[in-house]
């Protein structure tokens, strides 16, 4: 490799030593000399390490998905003797999976639109008028965005199942011929997708809102609009882009989702894509190849948005971030203010408030019972938890998945981010494709296709927590790149380039100048996969055994085995420990995680 | 020893930026780049950092060769002993004063035990002793000038780079900054390239003027002679304000536009009908009411009217109409729009530009 070549002659390769006279050398060719830069342009262990990042991303994203086109030709299940065959692929346009694909937009449509709209409705209350205890709602708001989807749906469930609580009380009020509600239809999966999205779009929608240039709105009043004209006529509009972004966004999200459709939807027959590929492996008769078309299929929706939000992130030019917020006037709510309170603690209550309340006080039943007053408490369900080996097995499973996994996502994230932003050694724009294609890929087709690659692989990693641990990596690795990738471009090259001119190695710039710089976001990434690993359920629940169960997979075969009260302690147990863990590491690393992350619009440029 | 760079070229994509310029830096000389946006002169420097790669051309610094893309020689920026003060200062947030100046030593793996003497010196000269604890956010933008200007002398570089340090500052700042930069240049006796768009700075800090336009050298020279006497159109142009007059020649006479006869300061031959363009800078013409009766047959002047008028405090700056050209004249007498003048200048002040 011509590269090599460069980086030998360090001290002796001038013919001309020291008295250098300078005579004309002979004239250079008449068109300029092109180089073809190598990857080891900037040292050999700079440039190893770019071949195994790239190797390791290219792997971790290939596997699953390569995995999975094979899978489809495939007519067996992985790992048994079959023939190529079409037929899986034909049976995407059966009736049973026509139908799951309507179902599936149908209620990513709805959530996504009203989470959209309540989400930014209540970011409007909280930023723009004069609400109080708008940094209580944020706070609370960010809170509900760490509760796991699988138990909201649990809490839900628990209040609006048939046999749930809001009937119980109903029938002991008002008998059992009552109307009741039932959990296990579309709105109830809307309703609770919706909860989970909100936070979502709130910390989404702030920075922009934040962000518009005070002057705009200034115009308009000073041109005689009232504070609600203002906000109709310019602050919506202006905010057009971003609310259309993050409704596409929501869009992905809820047609990804797996636990809630599973624990609110299979009950009540209702299929959503996620689901039916989940239900087409777990029970019988199991039809892996049409399993693997569904899941093909299911990237390639969310794969299709994703690339038309990026078009809309892309075109997106109307919000002028200023640091001004001070300046923005603030709309006086006046007899609306119940309507603001209701909406913004109502939202708190239902995602939050109340699912805690519920699962805490289900965790120490006895029997199941709408009537607090006629309950049997007991603390066996916390007992058990302590006495399980199985129990105390996930916890500790979780730890390392969580905490080691979380880790490695960073540094492979940090190198990726590196080298795609700032170095951009040969081939650095393959990698950031590769490197963001997972993020259209729902975790529970991820899972299938590990499934499906390690039944032919020779890695013995099926059935142990590595494969867990590349499953999460492989889902969440986007988040990571983006977060750490979003900072990396505000650190400024001159901030480099002076470490260089004054002596230092590339590697000792890295080391010296853009690790610390890059730091907060590095830690920031930390907690943001800690805290994505610890919520997975989706691209764990195809690989999980007895043995390297995590807190979530218990978590949902207790309910599975519709043993309530466990997976009710399980929850609050495993929340409260994850949150000590996070406690702890915030002290020991000195940071603060904020949803700033999330929230461009606020983190400043190095320079 | 210093620098010398031979045919530089550099092309990015399919646009050539530097078409092959060649140029030395004498061991302890200031040279500065000077050019309008675009012309090429931070990619030169860049290129003698290293932090670009050339084209085409050798670099070398202190008579070794560090880039010489025909033969695969690229010597690393870090390992060519640079100084470089860049635009934005680069001070990096996250270290002090101290640190900051210290990196240099650090990353060259000098002596541990001369660290804190040299950037107690490096800091003494920039004037910025009581500040080594500071973090860069608590300073302002000249002390962080300083800063970046300490750390670049720390190692006792082989080379000085700059790549316009003052644009960033206000205009009172410049001024100071700009002579302490020459004179520790001066002090320390390391060879400096300077890129700068200001004619001010390139005059006043330089040993010599390399005037740059679309990726060529126009001219270089001594600020002086670059001034007074500059051979190419443009670098009179780009330096101080300058009228351009067209003379034309007849019997060995040359006159003006108006027709009015020109004496220059020594006789130049030329064809009949030769047209020559003349320099005259605004600094140098002056201003005489005009009356009716005045006889039109003085030498060196011309006829015109007042177009323009800017008060500048020091000088008042008119545009004076004189036939189909409008002259800028710096003068301090009073006019009002439309005043009839007399444009007169000293023969010795006039410059005729040579024949291209």
């Amino acid at each position: 490799m011509t590269g090599l070549k460069n980086y030998a002659p360090r001290k002796t390769k001038n013919m001309n030593s020291e008295r250098h006279i300078s005579t004309p050398q002979q004239p250079t060719a008449l068109a300029p000399i092109f180089r073809n830069a190598s990857i080891f342009d900037s040292g050999r262990l700079l440039g190893t390490i770019y071949l195994v990042t790239f190797f390791i991303v290219a792997a971790l994203v290939a596997i699953p998905l390569l995995a999975l086109l094979y899978g489809s030709l495939r007519s067996a299940a992985p790992g048994q003797a079959g023939e190529w065959t079409l037929r899986n692929w034909e049976g995407l346009f059966s009736s049973g999976v026509l139908g799951t694909f309507y179902t599936t937009i149908l209620i990513g449509v709805a959530s996504a639109v009203i989470a959209a709209v309540v989400g930014t409705a209540i970011a409007l209350i909280v930023h723009r008028t004069d609400f109080r205890k708008g940094n209580a709602v944020t706070a609370l708001v960010s809170l509900s965005f760490f509760l796991p989807s699988f138990i909201l749906a649990m809490a839900w469930i628990i209040i609006g199942s048939p046999g749930g609580l809001i009937n119980g009380v109903l029938e002991s009020l008002f008998g059992s011929d009552t109307w009741k509600v039932d959990a296990y239809t579309k709105s109830g999966m809307v309703f609770v997708t919706v909860l989970h999205q909100i936070p979502f779009v709130y910390l989404m929608m702030r920075g922009p809102i934040l962000g518009i240039d005070a002057t705009f709105e200034e115009a308009a009043r000073a041109a005689g609009a009232s504070p609600f004209s203002v906000l109709r006529r310019i602050t919506l509009p202006l905010l057009g882009f971003s609310i259309t972004s993050s409704l596409v966004l929501t869009f992905i999200l809820s047609i990804e989702q797996f636990a809630i459709p599973a624990l609110m939807g299979i009950p009540g027959r209702i299929s959503v894509l996620a689901t039916q590929l989940y239900l087409l492996v777990q029970f019988p008769p199991p039809d892996y190849g049409l399993a693997a078309a569904i899941g093909l299929t299911l990237s390639a929706l969310t794969g299709g948005a994703i690339w038309l939000q990026r078009r809309i992130a892309r075109s997106n030019r109307l919000t002028v971030t200023t640091g001004k917020a001070g300046r923005l006037t603030l709309i006086e709510l006046g007899k609306w203010r119940w309507a603001a309170n209701t909406l913004c603690w109502g939202y708190i209550l239902c995602a939050l408030i109340l699912p805690v309340i519920i699962l805490a006080y289900v965790s120490v039943l006895k029997y199941f019972s709408a009537n607090p007053f006629e309950g049997a408490y007991t603390w066996r369900n916390y007992l058990f938890l302590f006495e399980s080996d199985a129990t105390l097995r996930s916890f500790w499973n979780t730890l390392i998945v969580s905490g080691l996994g979380a880790l490695l996502g960073v540094g492979l994230a940090s190198f990726i981010s590196y080298f795609t932003l700032r170095h951009r050694p040969p081939g650095y724009r393959t990698l950031d494709f590769i490197a963001s294609l997972p993020f259209g890929v729902p975790g529970v087709v991820i899972g299938l296709g590990l499934l499906w690659a390690y039944a032919y692989l020779p890695l013995p990693i099926y059935g142990t927590l590595s494969i867990l641990v590349i499953s999460f990596i492989t889902r969440f690795l986007s988040y990571a790149t983006e977060t750490v990738g979003g900072r990396m471009i505000q650190i400024d090259k001159s901030l480099e380039e002076a470490a260089w001119t004054a002596g230092a190695t590339r590697l000792q710039g890295i080391k010296r100048i853009l690790v610390p710089l890059a730091m907060p976001s590095l830690q920031g990434a930390y907690f943001l996969l800690f805290m994505a690993f610890f919520r997975e359920i989706a691209s764990a629940v195809l690989l999980y055994t007895a043995s390297t169960s995590v807190l979530s997979t218990s978590i949902w075969s207790f309910f599975e085995q519709a043993n309530w009260g466990l997976a009710s302690s399980l929850s609050l147990v495993g929340m409260v420990v994850v949150f000590i863990a996070m406690y702890l590491l915030m002290l020991i690393t000195n940071h603060r995680p904020s949803m700033k992350l999330l929230d461009r619009s606020k983190t400043p440029a190095v320079k | 020893m210093g620098i010398r760079v031979s045919n530089l070229i550099k092309v990015y994509g399919q646009t050539t930026i530097v078409h092959g310029i060649s140029f030395d830096v004498a061991d302890g000389e200031f040279v500065t780049l000077l050019g309008p946006s675009g012309c090429g002169k931070t990619t030169t420097l860049r290129c003698i950092a290293g932090l670009e790669r050339t084209n085409g051309g050798i670099i070398e610094i202190d008579g070794r060769v560090v880039s010489q893309p025909e033969t695969d020689i690229f010597i690393a920026p870090h390992e060519r002993d640079l100084g470089m003060v860049f635009q934005s200062y680069a001070i990096w947030p996250h270290m002090s004063v101290a640190e900051n100046v210290a990196f240099p030593l650090l990353a060259r793996n000098v002596d541990s035990a001369t660290i804190p003497d040299a950037v107690a010196w490096a800091l003494d000269v920039v004037g910025l002793s009581s500040l080594a604890a500071r973090q860069p956010s608590e300073l302002s933008g000249g002390q962080q000038q300083r800063v970046a200007l300490a750390r670049a002398i720390v190692g006792k570089p082989k080379v000085l780079l700059f790549d316009e340090p003052l644009s960033n500052l206000d205009a009172r700042l410049r001024d100071r900054t700009r002579a302490e930069i020459s004179r520790i240049q001066k002090e320390l006796a390391i060879p400096a390239v300077y890129v700068t768009h200001d004619q001010a700075e390139a005059l006043s800090m330089s040993d010599r003027v390399i005037v740059m336009d679309a990726g060529h050298i126009v001219e270089e020279g001594q600020p002086r002679a670059l001034y007074r006497r500059p051979t190419k159109r443009f670098t009179a142009d780009f330096i101080g304000a300058a009228n351009f007059l067209t003379l034309t020649c007849r019997n060995q006479q040359w006159f003006a536009p108006d027709g009015s006869s020109i004496t220059l300061a020594q006789p130049v031959s030329g064809k009949d009908g030769e047209q020559r363009t003349a320099i005259l800078r605004a600094e140098d013409l002056r201003l005489q009411a005009r009356s009716a009766a005045m006889q039109s047959d003085r030498i060196n002047t011309l006829s015109g009217v007042i177009e323009h008028i800017q008060y500048m405090g020091p000088h008042i700056e008119y545009s004076v109409k004189v036939q189909d050209t409008t002259l800028n004249v710096l003068d301090q007498i009073e006019f009002t729009r439309d005043d009839p003048v007399l444009v007169t200048f000293n023969p010795t002040d006039l410059h005729l530009l040579p024949n291209t």
